[in-house]
Formats: C-alpha cells, sequence, structure tokens
C-alpha cells in the first residue's frame, strides 16, 4: 500500500484540436495514454498517484466533441458535451427528459458542468477498495478485497457478479440503456457503433474495464434514436446524502401504453452490478399488462430473482423490488433532488 | 465553444526562446520564485506533436491578461494561489467534493482543484477578489453576507460566493429551493446553511435592486 | 443603569469584509521568502516497527532540502505547571513522528523540498521495510478474551489514584504517572453480547455511583434494557491543519489555525523544547476548529522542526486525506442502559455502562462524559457508571463539540424516547420532568468529602416549554405516524447540555489620548465572533461606541492577555467576564483621574458617552483627556503598575504597552458558586419513505438556555452551527473501517458523508430563552457544544416516532438501516461492529 496519495505526478499533456489529432495521439501512445475529458474521475486517480500515465491527451480543446444536434429523427449527443448543457438543451428535455433528469442528478453543479456525458458513462468504479490501490482482480490481481467475510460491502453488486463485486456508478448510463442509444466510437482505423447496452462490460468480459473501448479508442458521440421520444420516462436515484453522491441504487425506465396497457417498456437498474442492467425479463412480464400496483408487484418481485447479498448490501435487494414497483407503477414522488 | 486559438498562443512570427527572453526581461511574466513546481521533462520529443503544449500561457483573470509559467499538471487553484497571488480560492480537499476553490471559467462555476490551467488558456476566469468594483465597493452577493453574515469560519465563504454569483447568472430569481440546489456543490462545515442560503438570497435581492 | 447599546445588539463583525473580498489571510495563504514545502510518508499498516529506512536516493534527489524522522526529534520531557507540580511526560503518548506507527496514516517521516512534486516523488523513493504487529481497530474486539492490544503493553490506559494531599496543605501531589494496561471480558461476561446487547465488563476502570440503585429500581413501574452506539466522526474542519514555520533570530514563527492563539504558545514550545518566549503564533483566520485545534499538535511541530532542520521556511499542506489520519475525530460511544422509571415517567435509577473507542494516544474524557452528562440533563434519582476507553489502531480522538456529551444523548435519548412510548407519556413532558433547574446536582461525588457538583444555573424546562410552544408540538405530534402514500412523517424533541464557561483569564486593553479604545484579545478567530463579542462588553461599561473600539488579534507578538482558548463552549463566559474586569478596572481609573482633577470623590463621577463625568451634571472630561492623564499619572494609570493577580504572560504583554494610555488590566476574580452549565432542547420532524428508507428533516428548532444574550446572530450562528454538527451525526457521518486489514476505507467527503445544504432541515429556527445566570457579571453562558446533541437525537427521536422503536440500534440512521429493518420488523444492521 502506498505511502502517500498527494500530489499529482507530473506527465506530458497534449491538447489535440480535433478528432483526428486525438485519435492520431492515441493511436501514438496506445496504452501508456490517459484519455481525459472533464477530468473529475481521471484527477482522482492521478492525484492519488495509483494510475500513473506518462501521457495526458486531454479533450477539452476538441471542439468537435461538443454539442447537441438532431440527427435521423432523434439526437447526437458530442461525448464532450458537459452534464449541464444536457440537462438544460430543450431537444433533450423536450423528448428524452429521462436523459436530462439522470444528468441533473450526477454529483454536483460544478462537476455536471465540466463533467461530460462520455465521461460520465465510461468513468471507472467507485469500489473502495480498488480506488485506494489495492492489487484486486480489476488492478490485475487475483482476490477481491470487497468480496471477503469482514469486507465492508454495503455499495456493492447484488447481480452478475463474477469474482469482482464492483459496481457501475452512473446516473446517466441506465438512462441511455433505457433509451437504446448507440455509442459511436472513434479510432485510427475507422469508426464502429455500438449499442449502449453492449457498450458497458461486467467482469466476467474483461474484469480490469467497464466499457468496450480499447486503448486507441474515443467514445465521439452518442445518438439517441426516435424510438422512445416523447414517452413516459421514470428514473429515480437513491443515495445517501442528496447532492454529490454516488447510487446505492438508480433506476431508469421509458414505457408507451395503449389505453391502460403497457405496450412497450424497457427498465434498466445501474449500481446493482458493474453494468447497467437491462431488466428483460421484467419487461417482457409486463407487457400487455395494465399499469398497476399488481403488475408493479411482480414486477419488483421478478427484478430481483438471483440477486445475492453480500454482507452489507442485503438493504440493495428490497430497495431495487421498490424501486422496479415504482418504475411500473410510475406517478410523482421521486425524491432524489 | 469560445477558444478557437487550441494548440498556442504564443505569435508565430516570434521564437518561442526568445519570446520567452523577451517577456521574462520586460517583466511581463509573473515571478514565480519560490513556488515553482519542477517541470515534467518526460518527453522531448513532443515538440511537434499535435496539441503539444507550451507552459508559457496567457490567462484573463478577473480581466487582465497574465503570463504566467505553468506545469502540464498544474491545476487552477496551484495556478491561482501560488503564481498569481490570488489566495482567496481556497484548497478544502483538493478533490472536487467541497467548493470552497469555486472559481467561475466563462461565468460557470468550476471546482478550481480538479481544472488543468492549461484547459483554460485564453478564457475568461474571474476568483473572488475579482468581485468588488475597483473603488471598493462590494459585489451585490459579497453584501448580501455582510448585510446577513451567514458563515462562521468563512474557509467556504468565496466559493459559495462564486458559486452563487454563477447561479445567478443562469437564474437571477430563485426560489430558496433552486438557489439550495444551485449551490448544492459546496461544502460548510460550521453552519447550519439556512443562514448562508439566507445571505445569498439577500445577495441575489441586491442584485436584482442593483439591476 | 441605561439599556445596553452594544451588549445584545446585532453589528457587523469588524473581519467580515476581509472575508468576502478573499483578503483574509488562512494558514496557507502566507508566504515567506525561500519557503520549501513539506509532504508527509504515511504509514501504511495499522500497526507496525520500522525495520529498515533507507532515504538516501530521496535525500539525493535535486530540490530535496531536509528529511525529517524520529531521531531528530526532541526526547519528551517531564514539565512543571503554575502549581509547582511536576506533569510527566507520556512515554506513550502521540508523537509528531515515529518508528512504530500505531494507526494507518500515522506519519513516520516528512521530506521538505523545493516544491510539493519533489517532495512527494521523494518520499516514493524512500526504502523502508515493517515489521507487521498485532492490531485491532473496534474496541470490543480488543475486549474479547484473547483479543488484539492496539499497543504492545495493552488497551487502556490506567491511571493510578492520585495521592492523598498532604496533611495541613502544602505542596500539592505531583499527578499520578499514567500507564498501560490490559483489560478483556471474563468468558462468562460474552455470553451476553447475544440480541446486540453489549455485554458488561464488571472490571471496567472508570467507575462511580451515588445514591441508592437497587432501590430506585425497585420503586421504577418501568425498567428499559438498551444498548446504543454513536459514531466515531471526524471534525473535518473545511480548513486543514496546514502550517508554515520559520526561525528568526532564535525566534520560532507559526502560522497556522488554532482556537487559542495564545495558549498554543505553550503546547509548541513544550513539543519542540524551547522557551515559551520563543514561540510567536500567528493565527488571524482559522478554517473551523469544533474542538480539533485547540492548541494545536503535530502538524504544527512537523514543519517547525523541518524548518529548523533545512534553515528555510517550510509550508507544510495537509491533504484532506492526512486530516482524516491526524485531524481528530470524536469517539465513538457504544453503551448499555438499565433505566428505571416511574410510571410518570420519572427517572429512578440508571446503570449506565459505556465502551469508548479511544484511539491510540491518550485517554479521553468522553467516556466518562457519557456519565456525567446523562446524570446532569435527566436527574436520575440514582446513578451507577461503569465505563472503559479502549485502545484502538485508529487515529488519534480528540475532544469534538460536546465531547462525551453528544455521545451521552445519542445512546440516552433513544431510550428515553422508548419509555415515554411505553407509558404513554407526551416526549416533551417526560423530558420535562426529568430536566434539571436551579443548583441542580450532577456527575460522581467527588474530592475528600465526596461531595456532588451543581450548576450555577438551569432553564432547561422553560426552553422546553417555549420551544414545544413555537414548534407546535401538540399540533404536529398528532399526525406521527400517518402514513400518506408510502411517506410517513414523525416527530421529536431532544434535551442536550454541556459545559458552558470557565473563569480566572484576564482583560487588556488601553484607552488612548486618541480616545480609542484599543482593545488586545487572545481569543482564537474561528468564526464564532468572540474574537469581538467578548469585548462590547468593555465598551459597553465605559460608554465608548463601537466605532471607536479597535481590536488587535492573532498574533503573540501583538502583546495579547492570558486567555481561555475557545474549546468547551467556554469563551462567551470566561472572556466576557475578563472583559468585565478589565472595564471595572478601567472605570475606577477614570473615576480617581477626574477626582483627581476636579474635585469630589471618585463615586462621584459616572463614565458614559464617551465622558467621565459628574453625577447629575457637573464638570467632567473626555476619555481622551483622562487617557493624556493618565500617561501623566503613571504608576497604575498607564500600566507602569500592574495588578499582581494577572497571568504571567498578560504581564508581560501589559508591560510592554506601557505608557500609551489609560490601562484597563485585571484578571476575573467575580465569584462563581457552582459550574456553568448551558441547555439546549431541540425539536425536528422528518418524512420518511418506507418504500426506500430514505428521510428529509422538514423543520428543525433548536431553544438555547444561555443566559444574557451577547450578539444575537452570531448566538444563532453557534446554535444552529453546532445543531447541524449534531444531525449529522444522526443522518450520516460516519468512519469506514475494514476489521482485517485496519485501514480506512472512507477516506473522502462523499464516504464520510458531512451533510450537505440538501441534506440539511428544510426549515430551521432558533431562540433563546433569555434568562441570565446567576453566577456571573454579564449574566452569559457559553453555547458551543449542547446544540449538538439536541440536533443529532431531535432527529432520531423523530425517526422513531414515525417508525415505531424496533428501526436503529446505532447511528447514524441511513436508509439500508431503516429498509432492512421494516422488511425484517426488527433492527438488523450489525448492532456492535465498530466504523462499518
Amino acid at each position: 500500500m502506498a505511502v502517500i496519495h498527494d500530489v499529482m505526478p507530473a506527465f506530458e499533456l497534449f491538447q489535440p484540436g480535433s478528432i483526428s489529432d486525438a485519435v492520431a495521439l492515441l493511436n501514438r501512445y496506445g496504452a501508456s495514454a490517459w484519455v481525459m475529458a472533464g477530468g473529475l474521475d481521471s484527477f482522482d486517480w492521478l492525484k492519488d498517484r495509483i494510475k500513473r500515465p506518462s501521457v495526458v491527451v486531454d479533450l477539452s480543446q476538441v471542439q468537435g466533441l461538443r454539442g447537441i444536434k438532431a440527427a435521423n429523427g432523434g439526437l447526437e449527443i458530442g461525448a464532450g458535451t458537459t452534464l449541464t448543457e444536457l440537462a438544460r438543451d430543450p431537444q433533450v428535455r423536450d423528448n428524452f427528459g429521462l436523459l436530462a433528469e439522470a444528468a441533473e442528478l450526477v454529483a454536483s453543479p460544478q462537476i455536471r458542468n465540466q463533467g461530460t456525458i462520455g465521461g460520465n458513462v465510461s468513468q471507472d468504479t467507485r469500489c473502495w477498495y480498488y480506488r485506494a490501490g489495492w492489487s484486486c482482480y480489476r488492478a490485475g490481481g487475483n482476490i477481491c478485497y470487497a468480496d471477503s467475510p469482514t469486507a465492508i460491502n454495503r455499495e456493492h453488486a447484488i447481480l452478475d457478479a463474477d469474482r469482482c463485486v464492483a459496481v457501475n456508478p452512473s446516473d446517466t448510463a441506465p438512462a441511455l440503456v433505457a433509451l437504446d442509444a448507440q455509442m459511436v466510437i472513434q479510432s485510427a482505423s475507422g469508426e464502429r457503433i455500438v449499442n449502449a447496452e453492449d457498450y458497458f462490460i461486467g467482469p466476467g468480459v474483461d474484469i480490469t474495464r467497464m466499457t468496450v473501448l480499447a486503448p486507441g479508442e474515443l467514445l465521439k458521440a452518442i445518438r439517441i434514436p426516435p424510438t422512445w421520444a416523447g414517452a413516459q420516462f421514470y428514473f429515480e436515484k437513491v443515495r445517501d446524502r442528496n447532492v454529490w453522491d454516488f447510487p446505492l441504487l438508480n433506476v431508469a425506465a421509458a414505457a408507451k401504453y395503449s389505453g391502460e396497457n403497457i405496450a412497450g417498456i424497457r427498465v434498466v437498474i445501474n449500481a446493482a452490478a458493474a453494468r447497467p442492467l437491462r431488466l428483460h425479463a421484467v419487461e417482457a412480464a409486463v407487457i400487455g399488462k395494465p399499469r398497476n400496483e399488481e403488475t408493479a408487484t411482480l414486477a419488483g418481485q421478478l427484478a430481483i430473482q438471483g440477486a445475492q447479498a453480500l454482507r452489507y448490501n442485503g438493504y440493495k435487494i428490497p430497495l431495487m423490488r421498490n424501486l422496479v414497483k415504482r418504475a411500473i407503477r410510475g406517478g410523482s414522488g421521486t425524491w432524489t433532488s | 465553444m469560445e477558444d478557437k486559438d487550441v494548440t498556442e498562443d504564443i505569435p508565430k512570427n516570434v521564437s518561442r526562446r526568445n519570446f520567452i527572453k523577451g517577456v521574462v526581461a520586460s517583466g511581463a511574466v509573473v515571478s514565480t520564485t519560490g513556488y515553482l513546481w519542477r517541470s515534467s521533462a518526460l518527453h522531448g520529443q513532443q515538440a511537434s506533436a499535435p496539441g503539444s503544449v507550451e507552459r508559457l500561457i496567457t490567462l484573463n483573470v478577473n480581466g487582465q491578461d497574465r503570463r504566467v509559467d505553468v506545469l502540464k499538471q498544474e491545476t487552477l487553484a496551484t495556478t491561482l494561489r501560488y503564481k498569481l497571488g490570488l489566495t482567496g480560492t481556497k484548497l478544502g480537499c483538493d478533490r472536487a467534493e467541497c467548493g470552497a476553490c469555486t472559481v467561475l471559467v466563462d461565468d460557470v462555476p468550476r471546482y478550481a482543484c480538479s481544472v488543468l490551467t492549461h484547459t483554460v488558456r485564453g478564457r475568461k476566469i474571474a476568483t473572488i477578489e475579482g468581485l468588488a468594483a475597483a473603488d471598493g465597493t462590494l459585489h451585490p452577493v459579497q453584501q448580501g453576507v455582510i448585510d446577513e453574515q451567514g458563515f462562521q469560519c468563512a474557509f467556504c465563504m468565496s466559493g459559495f460566493i462564486m458559486a452563487t454569483v454563477g447561479y445567478l447568472k443562469t437564474n437571477p430569481n430563485p426560489t430558496r429551493t433552486e438557489l439550495a440546489h444551485g449551490i448544492s456543490g459546496n461544502l460548510c462545515r460550521c453552519q447550519d446553511y439556512d443562514k448562508i442560503l439566507t445571505a445569498m438570497m439577500c445577495g441575489a435581492e441586491n442584485m436584482r435592486k442593483k439591476a | 443603569m441605561a439599556a445596553p447599546k452594544l451588549v445584545g445588539q446585532n453589528y457587523t463583525v469588524p473581519d467580515l469584509v476581509a472575508k468576502v473580498t478573499g483578503k483574509s489571510k488562512y494558514a496557507e495563504d502566507f508566504r515567506a521568502e525561500g519557503m520549501i514545502f513539506a509532504k508527509l510518508l504515511l504509514s501504511p499498516l495499522p500497526h507496525a516497527r520500522v525495520t529498515r529506512l533507507d532515504t538516501t536516493a530521496a535525500m539525493a534527489m535535486p530540490g530535496v532540502k531536509a528529511i525529517l524522522t524520529f531521531d531528530d526529534l526532541p526526547k519528551p520531557a517531564d514539565s512543571i505547571n503554575d502549581n509547582g507540580q511536576v506533569i510527566f511526560a507520556n512515554i506513550d503518548g502521540e508523537v509528531p513522528l515515529t518508528n512504530e506507527p500505531v494507526y494507518q496514516g500515522q506519519p513516520i517521516l516528512a521530506v521538505a523540498a523545493v516544491d510539493e512534486v519533489t517532495a512527494a516523488d521523494a518520499i516514493e523513493k524512500i526504502q523502508i521495510d515493517f515489521e507487521p504487529l498485532p492490531f485491532v481497530v473496534d474496541p470490543l474486539v480488543s475486549l474479547r478474551p484473547g483479543g488484539p492490544n492496539a499497543r504492545t503493553k495493552g488497551n487502556y490506559w490506567f491511571i493510578p489514584p492520585p495521592a492523598p494531599a498532604p496533611p495541613g496543605g502544602g505542596q500539592a501531589q505531583n499527578p499520578p504517572r499514567p500507564d498501560i494496561k490490559e483489560l478483556k471480558y471474563a468468558d462468562g461476561e460474552l455470553a451476553e453480547a447475544k440480541d446486540g446487547q453489549l455485554p458488561i465488563l464488571s472490571t471496567a476502570p472508570e467507575t462511580w455511583a451515588y445514591g441508592d440503585l437497587e432501590a430506585g429500581f425497585k420503586e421504577a413501574a418501568l425498567v428499559l434494557d438498551e444498548t446504543y452506539v454513536s459514531p466515531d466522526t471526524s471534525h473535518q474542519t473545511l480548513e486543514t491543519r496546514t502550517c508554515m514555520a520559520y526561525w528568526q533570530n532564535g525566534k520560532l514563527h507559526i502560522y497556522t489555525g488554532t482556537q487559542s492563539t495564545v495558549q498554543t504558545v505553550g503546547g509548541v514550545a513544550r513539543w519542540v523544547g524551547i522557551p515559551p518566549e520563543n514561540v510567536v503564533v500567528v493565527s488571524e483566520y482559522t478554517g473551523g476548529g469544533f474542538g480539533s485545534k485547540i492548541t494545536g499538535g503535530i502538524s504544527l511541530i512537523i514543519p517547525a522542526l523541518l524548518a529548523k532542520k533545512a534553515n528555510a521556511p517550510v509550508m507544510m499542506r495537509i491533504s484532506r486525506e492526512e486530516e482524516h489520519y491526524i485531524g481528530r475525530a470524536r469517539p465513538g460511544v457504544r453503551s448499555r442502559m438499565k433505566v428505571g422509571f416511574t410510571k410518570e415517567g420519572r427517572i429512578t435509577a440508571l446503570d449506565m455502562f459505556s465502551v469508548s473507542d479511544n484511539g491510540p494516544f491518550e485517554r479521553q474524557g468522553d467516556c466518562n462524559n457519557t456519565g456525567v452528562i446523562a446524570s446532569l440533563a435527566y436527574q436520575p434519582k440514582a446513578m451507577r457508571f461503569r465505563g472503559i476507553s479502549v485502545l484502538t489502531n485508529t487515529p488519534p480522538r480528540g475532544p469534538q463539540s460536546q465531547p462525551g456529551g453528544t455521545q451521552s444523548h445519542i445512546v440516552m435519548e433513544p431510550v428515553i424516547a422508548k419509555a415515554a412510548r411505553k407509558l404513554g407519556i407526551d416526549q416533551v413532558a417526560i423530558r420535562r420532568l426529568n430536566s434539571p433547574e436551579g443548583k441542580a446536582l450532577f456527575g460522581p461525588p467527588a474530592g475528600p468529602k465526596a461531595v456532588r457538583q451543581y450548576v450555577t444555573s438551569a432553564f432547561i424546562k422553560q426552553a422546553l416549554d417555549k420551544g414545544a410552544q413555537m414548534f407546535r408540538w401538540d399540533e404536529r405530534k398528532l399526525e406521527s405516524g400517518k402514513r400518506k402514500g408510502s411517506k410517513v412523517r414523525g416527530v421529536g424533541v431532544a434535551v442536550s447540555t454541556y459545559s458552558a464557561g470557565s473563569v480566572g483569564f484576564d482583560g487588556l486593553f488601553v484607552i488612548k489620548p486618541d480616545g480609542m479604545l484599543y482593545v488586545q484579545s487572545g481569543i482564537g478567530n474561528h468564526g464564532t465572533g468572540s474574537v469581538s463579542d467578548c469585548h462590547r462588553v468593555s465598551a459597553e461599561l465605559l460608554g465608548v461606541p463601537w466605532d471607536k473600539v479597535v481590536v488587535t488579534s492573532g498574533d503573540t507578538s501583538k502583546n495579547l492577555p492570558w486567555t481561555c482558548p475557545s474549546g468547551g463552549s467556554q469563551t462567551i463566559h470566561a472572556m466576557t467576564r475578563a472583559a468585565h474586569a478589565a472595564g471595572m478596572d478601567a472605570k475606577k481609573k477614570l473615576q480617581e483621574i477626574a477626582a483627581k482633577d476636579l474635585g469630589g470623590r471618585p463615586e462621584d463621577y459616572d463614565v458614559a458617552g464617551e465622558r467621565v463625568a459628574r453625577k447629575g451634571g457637573g464638570p467632567g472630561m473626555t476619555l481622551a483627556k483622562a487617557a493624556q492623564r493618565a500617561v501623566e499619572l503613571g504608576g497604575a494609570y498607564d500600566g507602569h503598575e500592574l495588578p499582581k493577580d494577572i497571568n504571567r504572560f498578560t504581564r508581560t504583554s501589559a508591560t510592554a504597552l506601557v505608557g500609551q494610555g489609560l490601562m484597563g488590566v485585571a484578571k476575573d476574580n467575580y465569584p462563581h458558586d457552582g459550574q456553568s452549565r448551558s441547555f439546549v432542547a431541540g425539536f425536528a420532524e422528518v418524512e420518511i419513505d418506507v418504500e426506500t428508507g430514505k428521510y428529509h428533516i422538514l423543520d428543525y428548532l433548536a431553544v438555547a438556555d444561555v443566559g444574557t444574550v451577547i450578539h444575537p446572530r452570531n448566538l444563532g450562528g453557534q446554535i444552529l452551527g453546532r445543531s447541524m454538527l449534531g444531525i449529522g451525526h444522526a443522518i450520516g457521518q460516519k468512519w469506514v473501517y475494514d476489521q482485517h486489514y485496519g485501514v480506512a476505507l472512507a477516506r473522502r467527503f462523499h464516504h464520510n458523508k458531512p451533510p450537505t445544504i440538501l441534506d440539511a432541515p428544510q426549515h430551521m429556527d432558533w431562540a433563546a430563552v433569555e434568562l441570565p445566570d446567576p453566577e456571573t457579571p454579564t449574566g452569559a453562558r457559553g453555547i458551543g457544544e449542547p446544540p449538538v446533541g439536541a440536533g443529532a437525537c431531535a432527529v432520531l427521536n423523530a425517526i422513531s416516532d414515525a417508525l415505531g422503536d424496533e428501526i436503529f440500534r446505532r447511528a447514524p440512521v441511513t436508509l439500508d438501516m431503516i429498509l432492512t429493518a421494516l422488511e425484517a420488523g426488527r433492527p438488523t444492521t450489525e448492532p456492535l461492529t465498530a466504523h462499518i
């Protein structure tokens, strides 16, 4: 364990002005390059002296990463768009209020003023063993310190754990999955498009990464199709403090109705696993059913099937059940802001 | 985004070395004696790479252009406090959690502890020292604090004032709840927040009266 | 007497403009020519011995100026106090640097370099090997038979009983030398640990009793046997304990934040091993203290010694994480209380056992205070207290606003609330019934005659009455427990008390021939306002308008008087007394000068309106003129002769101010029958969402019994500010430690959860009962401490009011605790494990 966790070590800094320059730099420096967007996740690692990149590629000057525009009936959001810009954007608010609400609940105003949507969805986990620099699975070691009989794991996973029990802490990620967004990834060899649902990966796929982004790749933009524009949305974030806190759990849902019945729905929970989980079983079970307490209760029960508690996170199971229930039941009563 | 000059702001027709010599001789560079952080010097080859960064930059702080020698990893709070002598911006956590270092960058509240100085070249930076008028007349939000005395130790105060000034630019007539959300990125350990909010609401009212 | 013009009135404190413009200088804002920077190497292990230390590579780095290790420290030396007693150096006490760290994060060495990056890089170049030693971060684990000890010698401080005083007086005996010993539960005692009850350690070292406990329980209609736990919480002042130090002409200059400008000098001198006259402390502004910066500590000593070794000014910025380690914290306490109540709710007997987490160093008073405060706040007819403050390998504790008192209320208030519900008594009524009044007795029998102490006055019943009315208690409680959708509301009331003033300090000022009153203030400036508020008493007595008062403070080279530390709510009591004494001294001198010059007797003259003049009209002179005459007359008038009883610190300062005008200088010798204690009644309303466990505080009211109000706005700041500190204990503030590795997991604000503006009550208010304390000339008592417990417990009681008693056994009460308890129908969060 480190004997000092302070003072950012020196690094070489590049500030490309265009996406092509940025990608060229990432290509040139490969795994030794650290991509910095808003920098809020990065600074924590760098100031703690745990991650020691020799090269930092700062994206703040890349004009092409900023802004929100209408595209193909939906929206294309530059990955460098700040969370405040996202939360205030009329196109987002009018058609995809779920995402605006999620963005508004991230951390604090100053962080939203600087943090980007690309950074928020690509951020690393906040497991306090891993973040303190312990040599766990995720850090390349062969143990999970958070999954031992004495570990304090109140914030950790109840679903889909595989050696590592860390969770994804993003608020906007589940909203993007619920909206069926697509992630536009650029590298020197070209562009590829990944569904939001597949962008996030669990430890079973790669225990050292939270997303499919590989060295040399840059998340360029996020496309939101018109599919769920103007649908009924539900977002709720449960956290200890009412500002500047990561979710203990959050839920995002988008639904369409045919009369009283649920015609289509996507329900996503985050901070329950290492990636936002789309609750396919819940979706399948409630489609065609009326939106009422009975359906909501059924959804809640289904949601937690297979959930496994660690020593200190048992509360997440009833919490997830109730959040999913509320997401189906809908209505006001969001407590998170 | 406002900053079009994304690579380097040194005039292209002046060789870099001569330029540095020139400004040092003319005294235009802020003195960093004693507080200069060491350079990185990790890579010598980067000068030709796209996006490479020069250390000597211009910062616009409180309406003045200041030439300053900035390390690659230097944060805005460090530059302000240790290079420009603007110690009103406080470091409470250095981890973007407490808000004591809040300054405005192009009118937007940011945690100066978590902004690389190089990312705000040519941007408009405002600190607590720049709020009062040249004749000493306090900014309406500063006056709100005098009127209501909302703080105790006041280590958090500059951050709260800057966060409020920034928030009021987007919503000049907030409700108490709205303003509380607007300044919720700032921690206070002495007070109850209720009086801080009262002082800041008073500041908002002072601003509206003035406007 | 004319209506006060200053006392009881709001005014703008003199340092506010500097604060709002960013010009106020806190420790890290000072610069010195040639200043270098220090960083610390911290122990990665909770308990270890350094077996190899090689600093060669670090020292060889360009820019590294000096490395300070344990070997460079002066050895702890015995000292002699003002009574001639020898205070033995505590060889097992805290040291600035160490080769045997006893908590993770303890500083091992410090590197000074031209900049912080170099210093930090140099620390990573230091070769250091550790031999791990047994450790423990949970006091109950240490108390188990065979459990690990935090210190090689044991797990608690054994303090021998003081030697009896010699017959017929004479030289006082030296205080006994404390020692570390080992104490464990007997096997049978642990069997009780089931059901979350705290097992009683029958051999607990801190023990006292009064009254007939057995008879008290016999008389009781209801006996409860409950265990509750309070959290360990860091002070987390927003300014970390950064310090800059340099040496000049043999004197050590320290720039720091402190709660006691004056008394920090002695502490630094002892640690560094130099005479106090060679220490200058500059502390113009202090960024919060709450008890953690009373007289300085290792964060001052390291840069002081490093500056000497490097022969350069050293700035040691303390990071937020380092602040967690060295920044002090409140000891968490787990208590078991057997309490007997009559059917009317009166407490007949209290049998209390407390286990406190002491951290690794000097014994903290919190444990014993849980008993003392319970005995005062709830006036049990008979009581037994047993307790132990257990050493652990966790960061050093220190007093935090209402030390021991907050914990006492956090463990006791839920028991009172439960009893009221069981007995069908109103929550305000049961507290009123058990509250002290008049010169109420409290604490253990003490002294050769085994008598109990008593308070100077207590008006908590009045505070409860006023609060209940302001809060519309009777109306609001009707809504308790009623569900609306997933939401349910509850109201809570709590009482809280703590010490509120010391005596015997000095006042010092000079009225100069310009007619201005120049006050010397040794009070620390951490924003409570007492650094100016107290001195308004002098100005009031002399009829000097506030704009003609200049207060000098914040620098011990500027001739400051002997002053209490601003901790333990002492200041407004102690220093208004001193200000009053100095004011009366000046008034007497003014009357004498007037009589000398204008005829008659001194008592024929009044001092008012910047003049000393004949009563009922007649000749007089301005204070400016009188000041001029004082200089001409010399003697006591301008400070050439000083009172015999003032502290030598004051004497030195007053001597430096001789001949500048009329000097007011005196020690507070006013009578003081009893111990000054203040009280607060807190009222809260919460709304809880039973589907998430999340709750919001809708309203909070604190009503204080604090005697005469000196400065309403600052009083309100103290009452609600400290209430918020307490509310943090109820809603979320905590430590988190991994027991297996003995290290801190919560290292950031978002881990430790100090409350934000959006966690604060949506509405807050305060009031004072405004009944003067009869035992002090200004009638004012201090208020820093008691709001804490009231804030914490009003919220806790509101939660159980909404949801019933089977929700929590420990604070803070977080949403996971509520949700799991509602699911299971009983509290399921581990009741006794520390730091979860």
